[in-house]
């Protein structure tokens, strides 16, 4: 059966997408590992389905600033994969990479920007690589973009590119975890509902 | 400011005589204030989509076309008149610049519909803060009819 909204995933559909989610990220924090020269684990990925209002409050309230860098999805499979990055995770990246840390996002600068839309962008390649080759789906990526403001009008990106099919946002993701601390960075990802559908089939376990 | 009600994403709140209506994080998304001086009547509804295209139709306030006509039909019912209604409106930005994909630019056509529905309406659109690529947090006090936008590393702007 084709999906027709995000909230009629099956428990064995949101097991595959788990596991799809554990993999990603795995491979992310492998990237992330080597870029930083520190090791990184990752918790237990989450596949969530949430109403809008509930996506916002999960990522911690719609006000507070953050940075994201956004990639696009094109190919056999469409959607949208974001990277929010918090304070606590771009001055890990700093630190290592540049040796400069910052106490607020206004202090970002050019050098420190390309720096973290080149690590959200390597880290979402690595997530869609490893989709991409457990699938056997090709994926075209766009070039990343990247901004800080408000988390709830980033993440009401997604939202907006697929509201008109559904009232549900649907993510996938998990968290990094280095030197015993959650590093404050998702990963997320958002197929359009065809594709999920695509995917499904693809990995043999739509209905 | 202490009595604030919350509006969520593609949601409508209502109030009269006292109190302030507020709206997180507009993005793309944009918030209407409709104001009736006369009767303190005051609604905000924050919209996420230009124009309802869904066959259920089961959330008109997700939508800019829908979600005017609806929030209109709800203060008339309360006795507002369309020739009072006085509308301010911000939000429209665009987050995020992505080159190629099918992401375009929502916030260019909810502010394009927006508009459009509004004249079609008949109502008064006295003032608007649109566009551009930060995020806004439009407070709206239903008696006196003002609005005020909060963003980050922006002053704040009374409207």
């Amino acid at each position: 059966m084709e999906l027709k909204s995000f909230d009629q995933l099956s428990s064995l559909e949101i097991d595959t997408l788990r596991e799809i989610g554990s993999i990603g990220t795995g491979n992310a924090a492998t990237a992330l590992s080597q870029m930083i020269g520190k090791e990184v684990r990752i918790t237990l990925p989450e596949v969530r389905i949430m109403g809008y209002n509930e996506a916002i409050e999960w990522i911690g309230g719609p006000e507070q600033v953050t940075a994201g860098v956004l990639v696009g999805m094109s190919g056999q499979m469409s959607g949208l994969m974001l990277s929010v990055q918090k304070l606590g995770f771009i001055n890990l990246v700093l630190e290592q990479m540049l040796g400069n840390p910052i106490e607020d996002y206004h202090q970002l600068d050019e050098l420190g920007k390309s720096t973290l839309v080149e690590v959200g962008n390597i880290m979402i390649s690595t997530f869609i690589n490893a989709l991409s080759g457990l699938s056997n789906i090709s994926v075209n990526l766009t070039v990343p973009a990247f901004a800080v403001d408000m988390q709830g009008a980033i993440l009401s990106v997604p939202m907006a590119a697929y509201g008109g099919m559904s009232d549900y946002l649907m993510t996938i993701g998990g968290n990094f975890v280095c030197e015993e601390e959650q590093v404050p960075c998702r990963l997320l990802l958002s197929p359009d509902l065809g594709s999920l559908n695509f995917l499904l089939k693809k990995l043999g376990v739509a209905e | 400011m202490n009595d604030k009600i919350t509006v969520g994403i593609a949601d409508m709140k209502m109030a009269q005589g006292s109190g302030i209506l507020i709206t997180y994080a507009l993005g793309s998304c944009i918030g209407l204030c409709f104001h009736d001086p006369r009767l303190k009547l005051g609604a905000l509804l924050h919209i996420m989509l230009p124009l309802n295209m869904e066959t259920g139709r089961k959330n008109p306030m997700k939508y800019a076309d829908t979600g005017i006509r609806e929030t209109l039909r709800q203060m008339e019912a309360k006795g507002a008149s369309k020739s009072r209604i006085i509308v301010k409106i911000a939000g429209g930005a665009k987050m995020f610049e992505v080159n190629g994909g099918n992401l375009g630019n929502i916030g260019q056509r909810n502010i394009e519909s927006v508009h459009l529905i509004l004249r079609k309406e008949g109502l008064r659109l006295a003032a608007e803060d649109v566009g551009g690529t930060v995020a806004r947090t439009l407070l709206f006090d239903v008696v006196s009819g003002q609005g005020c936008i909060r963003s980050y590393g922006r002053q704040e702007v009374l409207f």
